[in-house]
């Protein structure tokens, strides 16, 4: 063990928490844990936690996601069944043990005890490579091609401004760590504007703390680990939400629903600054009603202000109504595209 | 000689970026409300990065990926060179040397940008064409506040402007001027509110993608572009090493770290708005306040 | 030329640094990235092409706004430095110019030039 790795393992411990079903409530509140560092990407994670069942639909996600960490790497499953695709996980099912089991596993990897797991996929590009041309490029001209075996973008209409440009789809999550844990969605992207929107996989129930998951949007991760805290000392936290301006950095009308609460709304619910009722069930409403036109940002933060529930609402609706006719009848984005212009 | 030299502010960048990283990760722990006493240590951290293999994405772009990141650096450190340590002893002793620091804030613009570009990946190219968004008009209003206190010194020169405040600090004389420019300075660091390139919405932005010594080098290219761009305006607003009893550089270097105590502060206490919100509220709002500013600063300069 | 000297010392250094950080064998693990270790973070998600596109972008008519701004930097560096010998002239000169710029911002405010569109 060199004198660099003797360092590295006294460092906190960067773990990505790919959320499943019925996840330890221990889980989302991992970030107050000593020792543990939380990230928001798997290339910068050296232990992947695994916190509840993964259910099959899943697997391949997860088998993905698994692949993308660098190496050292280890998994720890967390009450979560063992899967034979990663073998030699660590599992671990009572709530107490798990920041010192993570530690451990660390410390292990990089004193050279526990081998670094290899890639569950196997090591060949996505597609085959059809590469024609110098670089590979296959196309003619500017246009198209399948360099490394994945096609380029191509041109297709836009909703907001109407200017035809290249559209990127493709499925996102369910392992975002600001998406609620399970969403699957396929999102049609024009820039960073929403075109389209298909949810392959519903969210899970989960008791995921949405007032957290908001301050983390807003650039205030470490006064979202203070409201992770069970409620103590809710004032100081109100009044250090108050102060951060969080409130006025929603724009007002952002992810109108039903019964007329918007994001700000929701989210004054979730500070206790105001007592409204709670969401009702939207019934009547499809998720392509409330992300499509918006802007990346606003579209997560609007994710992000919905309880599961009303989340698994929303999708199951979009599989009876196709998503892109949630267009029609009313403009989605509540952004009226002509106002301010001469035409 | 010059070369020394530089390799000397290299060394004296790094201790500054330690210190900036301790501070940050302190404060991280006080607004959680774990205590500074759960924060990591930097160079524990330092070496757990290096430690971890260094990941590509599918045909990436290898040469601005390298680029983007020394250049970030490199600019942090034009800046700070340029910063006047006592009265004639800079490092890059240029008449228009506020000139030189607007060239490097748009090229921050340029190398943030290809970083997130480098990847080829989605939510790296989301950040990277955002954060253009914010990073240029932004840039405007920070030039309308130095022009502003290029104003009394009647120079272009960040040792003149120091000697114009002998008997009053710019941040006094021009008090729109130090506000707006600390927005100027969360957006090249791309923290808290300003934070359009490397966001959570993003997991990441620019450096999702990021792993192993690439994550090391641009968090420390990031908290080298604080500690010049403190500088900077420790000089243009706070008399740089102008003061009594000790010695110049010192002066300097405390300036320094209130700067840059002020941006991590700010960083960790002010929520980010969406961004068509941002630039709205820029053009409207922000920039003409710096015209105020620069108007106050040219009538009380006569 | 010693500011040549200092910025071209400067960008080598930090290129050797960067470069460094990366190649000197600090890992134990310093293999390339494996196939599936390369395809982009969406979460576990797949995408359809890569992620470079004629991208959208959703602020160019405030770009155009911006070069407008941009140019008259070029008349405002001289006129910092000459502004405290020329006196109320300088002050009313740029006062003019700046009133027309805001005019211009109004103009583009009403235009719709700062939304996401």
């Amino acid at each position: 063990m060199t004198w660099l790795n003797h360092l590295a393992a006294r460092a906190h411990v960067p773990v990505f928490v790919a959320f499943g079903d019925d996840a330890p409530a221990e889980a989302w509140t991992l970030s107050r844990l000593p020792g543990v560092l939380i990230v928001d990407t798997p290339r910068a994670a050296s232990v992947l936690l695994v916190a509840g069942t993964i259910p099959e639909a899943l697997i391949p996600y997860l088998h993905r996601l698994h692949d993308q960490l660098p190496h050292p790497r280890a998994t720890v499953l967390w009450q979560s069944r063992p899967t034979q695709s990663i073998p030699n996980a660590v599992a671990v099912t009572g709530g107490n043990e798990i920041g010192l089991v993570v530690v451990n596993t660390f410390a292990d990897l990089l004193a050279g005890d526990r081998v670094s797991e290899p890639d569950v996929l196997p090591n060949k590009p996505p597609a085959e490579w059809r590469g024609v041309g110098p670089h590979g490029q296959g196309g003619k001209g500017m246009m198209g091609g399948t360099p490394y075996g994945r096609p380029m973008a191509m041109t297709d209409d836009d909703i907001r401004d109407g200017l035809a440009l290249d559209s990127y789809t493709a499925e996102f999550g369910p392992f975002l760590p600001f998406f609620p844990p399970g969403l699957v969605l396929k999102l049609t992207l024009q820039g960073d504007v929403i075109q389209k929107v298909k949810a392959t996989h519903p969210p899970f129930g989960s008791g995921r703390p949405l007032l957290a998951a908001m301050l983390r949007l807003m650039g205030l991760p470490a006064l979202a680990v203070r409201s992770l805290n069970g409620g103590a000392n809710r004032r100081v936290l109100q009044r250090l939400i108050r102060l951060s301006g969080a409130r006025f950095a929603i724009p007002p009308g952002l992810g109108r629903m039903p019964d007329g609460s918007d994001v700000r709304a929701r989210f004054d619910r979730m500070t206790r600054t105001s007592t409204d009722a709670t969401l009702q069930n939207p019934s009547d409403m499809a998720l392509g009603h409330v992300l499509i036109g918006l802007e990346w940002h606003a579209a997560m933060l609007v994710l992000s202000s919905i309880d599961a529930a009303s989340l698994q609402t929303l999708c199951k609706n979009s599989d009876n109504d196709d998503a892109s006719s949630a267009t029609d009848g009313r403009d989605p984005s509540g952004h009226d595209m002509h106002t301010g212009h001469m035409s | 000689m010059t070369l020394l030299a530089v390799f000397g502010l290299f060394v004296f960048l790094m201790a500054s970026v330690w210190a900036a990283a301790a501070f940050d990760m302190a404060c991280r722990g006080w607004v959680s409300g774990l205590g500074a006493r759960s924060a990591d240590r930097p160079l524990r951290v330092a070496a757990m990065w290096l430690t971890q293999q260094r990941l590509t994405t599918e045909a990436p772009d290898r040469m601005n990926g390298l680029l983007s990141i020394a250049g970030y650096l490199a600019l942090a450190m034009v800046g700070l060179a340029m910063v006047p340590l006592g009265p004639d002893m800079a490092l890059i002793a240029l008449p228009t040397s506020v000139v030189l620091w607007g060239a490097c804030e748009a090229l921050v613009v340029v190398v943030v940008f290809l970083h997130g570009w480098s990847q080829n990946a989605p939510l790296a190219m989301i950040g990277a064409y955002r954060y253009v968004a914010i990073g240029l008009p932004i840039m405007l209003l920070s030039m309308f506040v130095l022009i502003a206190a290029a104003l009394p010194a009647g120079s272009l020169d960040l040792r003149d402007i120091v000697t114009s405040q002998r008997d009053l600090w710019n941040a006094i004389r021009q008090p729109l001027g130090l506000p707006l420019f600390l927005l100027l300075g969360l957006s090249l660091t791309l923290r808290g509110p300003f934070n359009y390139a490397d966001s959570v919405d993003l997991a990441g932005g620019t450096s999702v993608e990021s792993s192993g010594p690439d994550r090391l080098a641009w968090q420390v290219a990031r908290l080298a572009m604080l500690t010049g761009f403190s500088a900077v305006a420790a000089t243009v607003f706070l008399g740089g090493y102008l003061g009594p009893v000790l010695p110049s550089p010192l002066w300097l270097a405390l300036k320094t770290v209130m700067i840059m105590a002020l941006v991590i502060g700010l960083s960790h206490m002010a929520a980010r708005t969406p961004v068509a919100r941002m630039m709205g509220l820029i053009w409207m709002i922000l920039l003409p306040l710096s015209f105020a500013d620069l108007i106050w600063a040219g009538l009380v300069a006569f | 030329m010693q500011t040549i000297l200092a910025i071209v010392g400067i960008f080598a250094l930090t290129v050797v640094f960067v470069g460094g950080l990366r190649a000197a064998g600090w890992s134990d693990f310093t293999g390339p990235a494996t196939a599936p270790q390369q395809r982009p973070v969406l979460g576990g998600g797949d995408p359809e092409t890569h992620a470079w596109q004629r991208f959208h972008v959703r602020y160019y008519t405030m770009m155009l706004l911006f070069v407008a701004f941009e140019m008259e930097m070029m008349f405002m560096y001289p006129w910092a430095v000459v502004f405290v010998a020329e006196g109320g002239k300088a002050l009313a000169e740029m006062g003019m110019f700046l009133a027309i710029l805001s005019v211009g911002i109004l103009y583009g405010w009403r235009e719709g030039v700062f939304r996401w569109e």
